[in-house]
């Protein structure tokens, strides 16, 4: 096995020119050319970010509702409740789930989604304003299955934290650690497939329905 | 020396001096449209040139290059660039030849010091015919006139290697009595590619096919192109399907003689 | 799954002719045709940075290529710090060994597979399946060309080539005795039907697969792009996840992976950017209540690492988009099958003579109009009618054309340099066809130019060639 890798980097070194020869100071420009990666070319645009987000996140499918920090659970309740469904679900964890203290009306699961699962309620780490974006992240309590495994998935997002540009969300994710979470999900809009005839069905192996609560502060 | 050389032809045309042109026939106008080349020879003749007909000219190599032979186009190349040396343009009514002279002959050469600048000469000098007449020479045409509605295919290579879309399209604005009614997909592939069309008959005969039904779409009665090539695949599948359109070279549109009988049909009895 | 078709020589025109008779796939290709171009056309339209970007795309994967071996090591050593293993297989076999070992290794008896090209590429599934290992696709267009026992026939749209019915047939046949005895026809239903059943594998499964759209070599992360969600349930519900990537997947940093984001999912579907992106590394941190307990990476080369430095080297920045596909005229009459391997249309015509040698698909290159029309979409700017052109060029310079071929091409470039000799030549077949088809204006059979007269008439050549009635012009007083 290392015997297959020596060759590889062997015939890749060969290949690329042997007067070129690969010093250790070589691999020292490639890491900090790494360490001082900048944006490059963005998309323009001069849209607030929440209209942004918002008019993309709908382009995709999904539906909103802006609400504010103690309105959490009745705007779960009411989405709920509008698709007939009980108000019963899995949750992860998030400063905004965290302070949330939920009524006896409603019965909340903190564990993984199964193949059952009809809702999660989960919070996003942050937005992005350029494609309609929401980050989810890996961790303690906050499992990936939750995001893929319900019909109905349910995001709660501070808007403080919906960012202008992709790079916005690495700057992030770097300053905060968390791009060493295990799972870092983009999540644009439903689950969807055009595998049957090129044409467009809502909730191929994900959730069929997208809602977005955005949390504004007064 | 090339830019004395421009700057001598400038005072000309304003001096109303011919313009030394040496037009390339490229071969399926020779063998099977002359009329494309007299009609060029007319056009060029009419915006102020003077043409050569250099007898020395037969292929611009593309056969051979597409078919992967280096040495045979680098011959035939050689060829045409002597031919040409005394003309300060050169004239195709063609994008794809035009485009082997311009852009693939100097790649072949690159590596040649003795031929590379006299192709990359050649090719600086080298205009496809529309483009020439339009951006060369800001020509523009009074008193022609086609009766019908025309429908215009971009053949590859004059569209994506030469950018030509609009020159033929501001050509033909001004011929009276024309209507230009676009197909969709105009700037598709008609299937020909040359030799592809011989090697790969099934596969060539059903793009074809495809173009032809979105040109009967258009409710044109003529279909116009810039080569030959794409033409005479088009008009033969019209044919072949009995439609009663009629092709013609863009050229022989623009030079008014588009009067008589047109690519693949009979030609009339006298 | 079919197998690797490269120890099948020259039957390209025949695959291409049963293609151009079937009559669904032609109904799906034609349906399919507009859409993809529609769209991205549209997403292009509306980002009026895009060529720039692409520029950049093509910047950052040319920057990777010349430093190829350096970022490997730089990924992999972050793929290590974060607790997962890097194997690297020369070719193929190798690759399926490392993964059936793992899997072996693991005590696995259900495997789920995201799409992924390269384990199309390494003909994983067989090798699996011989090592006792249940292998279930679960992208829907995997999935149904794996009840049909097919292979994908577009790199992004596996399966395209199938209409409605045939999809209702399949799920019939191999849902029933799952119970789903209902006959769905609908769309709507056939995606539901599909999503329960592959849900019961999701969920048992030991081993998940995929493959990687990118590896990051600031985060050791790899990078998938769906649509569906199955390659994220593939990757976070197994106990184990293997990641199958060819060399050239690895990019620098984050910030070159969203240059790269902005034309894939544009070039690919004309999405702005798809429901799901993805990045994993390593397996489940010591906190996590989820996700795999190992986290292997295989890199395959597979002649990857001779390409670079080479005139073919471009073709290593291609990020698999498919859109090249979409637009080729070729590629859209006869599918993907016709080309007999895993990649097809343009990128297909290029590559697959590159990894599995010359030889062995000598009408690929040929196959194709050199209408550039792929050149001109590619995200990262692959000049690819170019490249298919240097293949000729290759083919032709080893022999491998035929001799008869040879023979008349180097005949006529004789005469083709000899004008005066070439018009005098030409003179009397121009005049005798001339004489037979005049009257028509065509001729509707001729023998010696291919099969062209059995799609098309001929348009009839003039009687005499245009030089020499204008020489003859200009030589009279």
């Amino acid at each position: 096995m290392t015997q297959a890798r020596e060759e590889i980097l062997g015939t890749i070194r060969k290949s690329l020119a042997a007067g070129d020869p690969r010093t250790p100071r070589r691999l020292e420009e490639l890491k900090s050319r790494i360490q001082d990666s900048a944006p490059q070319v963005q998309p323009y645009f001069d849209d607030d970010l929440l209209t942004r987000f918002c008019q993309k996140h709908v382009a995709v499918h999904g539906t909103y509702e802006r609400i504010r920090k103690d309105g959490i659970e009745a705007a779960v309740v009411r989405h709920l409740t509008g698709l007939g469904l009980d108000t019963q679900w899995h949750t992860g964890v998030g400063p905004l789930l965290d302070a949330t203290r939920w009524s006896d009306q409603v019965f909340v699961y903190r564990k993984c989604a199964d193949k059952d699962t009809k809702v999660a309620l989960t919070e996003a780490f942050a937005a992005v304003a350029e494609t309609g974006t929401l980050v989810m992240c890996s961790g303690p309590a906050a499992p990936t299955s939750q995001n893929y495994l319900p019909d109905n998935h349910v995001i709660i997002v501070d808007s403080r934290r919906i960012v202008r540009h992709m790079e916005d969300l690495w700057a992030m994710l770097r300053t905060t650690g968390t791009a060493a979470a295990r799972a870092v999900n983009l999540i644009t809009g439903p689950s969807k497939t055009g595998d049957i005839e090129q044409t467009i069905q809502y909730g191929a192996h994900g959730p069929r329905r997208l809602h977005v609560l955005i949390v504004e502060e007064a | 020396m090339l830019f004395v050389r421009e700057r001598f032809i400038v005072v000309e045309t304003e001096t109303k001096l011919p313009v030394n042109v040496g037009l390339f026939v490229t071969c399926l106008a020779d063998l099977m449209r002359p009329q494309v080349a007299f009609a060029a020879v007319a056009l060029l003749e009419r915006a102020g040139c003077r043409v050569r007909v250099p007898r020395q000219q037969s292929c611009c190599g593309q056969p051979a290059l597409n078919s992967g032979d280096r040495a045979s186009t680098i011959d035939i190349a050689r060829n045409v660039i002597q031919s040409f040396d005394p003309d300060d343009y050169v004239v195709v009514p063609s994008g794809s030849c035009a485009d082997t002279l311009i852009n693939k002959y100097p790649a072949l050469f690159r590596h040649d010091m003795q031929w590379a600048g006299r192709a990359q000469n050649l090719s600086d000098k080298t205009w496809e015919l529309t483009s020439f007449l339009t951006e060369k020479l800001k020509f523009s045409l009074d008193d022609v006139s086609y009766s019908g509605v025309c429908t215009y295919h971009d053949s590859c290579s004059g569209l994506r290697e030469l950018g030509i879309q609009k020159q033929p399209r501001t050509l033909l604005s001004s011929v009276k009595g024309l209507t230009l009614s676009e197909m969709e997909d105009s700037n598709v592939c008609c299937g020909f590619g040359g030799l592809f069309s011989v090697k790969y008959p099934d596969i060539s005969g059903r793009i074809v096919s495809d173009k032809c039904g979105q040109i009967v779409q258009t409710d044109a009665d003529t279909v116009l192109g810039g080569d030959l090539g794409c033409l005479l695949n088009i008009a033969g599948r019209l044919r072949r399907e009995g439609k009663n359109i009629k092709v013609f070279h863009i050229a022989e549109v623009l030079a008014g003689m588009a009067n008589g009988p047109a690519i693949g049909e009979a030609e009339r009895e006298s | 799954m079919s197998a690797s078709v490269a120890s099948q020589p020259v039957v390209f025109q025949e695959r291409a002719r049963k293609a151009l008779d079937d009559i669904s796939l032609q109904r799906a290709l034609t349906k399919a045709r507009g859409g993809f171009v529609d769209h991205r056309r549209d997403a292009v339209d509306a980002l009026p940075e895009f060529d720039a970007i692409r520029d950049a795309a093509r910047d950052i994967k040319d920057h990777v290529l010349a430093n190829l071996d350096g970022y490997l090591e730089l990924y992999e050593q972050k793929v290590i710090e974060r607790g997962g293993q890097v194997h690297w297989a020369r070719d193929a076999d190798e690759a399926c060994r490392i993964v059936a070992r793992i899997c072996t290794d693991a005590g696995a008896r259900t495997v789920t597979k995201g799409k992924s090209m390269v384990s199309e590429e390494m003909n994983l599934n067989p090798a699996l399946e011989a090592a006792g290992m249940t292998v279930v696709e679960t992208d829907l267009g995997e999935y149904i060309v794996q009840l049909a026992g097919e292979a994908p026939s577009h790199i992004i749209a596996p399966a395209v080539h199938k209409t409605r019915e045939q999809i209702t047939d399949l799920f019939h046949k191999h849902h029933s005795p799952l119970g789903y005895t209902d006959r769905v026809t609908q769309r709507e239903a056939l995606v539901n039907e599909a999503r329960s059943v592959l849900r019961e594998r999701f969920v048992t499964a030991d081993v998940g697969i995929t493959g990687a759209n990118f590896l990051v070599a600031e985060t050791g992360a790899n990078v998938i792009v769906t649509n569906e969600g199955n390659g994220d349930l593939t990757s976070c519900l197994p106990r184990v996840h293997i990641v199958t990537a060819g060399i050239e997947r690895v990019i620098p940093s984050l910030d070159d992976l969203s240059v790269l984001l902005r034309v894939l999912g544009r070039s690919a579907t004309g999405q702005e950017f798809s429901a799901y992106t993805s990045l994993y590394s390593g397996p489940r941190r010591h906190d996590d209540t989820e996700g795999p307990e190992a986290y292997h990476v295989v890199l395959l080369d597979n002649g990857r690492s001779r390409l670079l430095g080479g005139q073919y080297q471009p073709m290593l920045r291609c990020i698999r988009c498919g859109a090249c596909l979409n637009h080729c005229p070729v590629y859209g009459v006869i599918g993907g099958h016709a080309y007999g391997w895993v990649y097809s249309g343009p990128m297909g015509a290029v590559l697959t003579p590159l990894l599995n040698g010359f030889d062995q698909s000598l009408d690929l290159p040929n196959a194709c109009t050199l209408n550039g029309r792929c050149k001109e979409v590619c995200p990262v700017r692959i000049p690819l009618s170019d490249l298919l052109l240097k293949h000729r060029l290759e083919q032709h310079d080893r022999r491998l054309t035929s001799v008869s071929g040879r023979f008349l091409l180097s005949a006529w470039a004789w005469l083709a340099r000899r004008p005066r000799l070439y018009q005098g030549i030409m003179a009397l077949p121009l005049w005798l066809l001339h004489r037979f088809g005049k009257r028509r204006g065509v001729l509707s059979r001729l023998p010696g130019v291919g099969g062209w007269t059995d799609s098309r008439d001929l348009p009839v050549p003039a009687r005499r060639s245009f030089l020499r009635q204008w020489h003859a012009r200009k030589a009279r007083p």
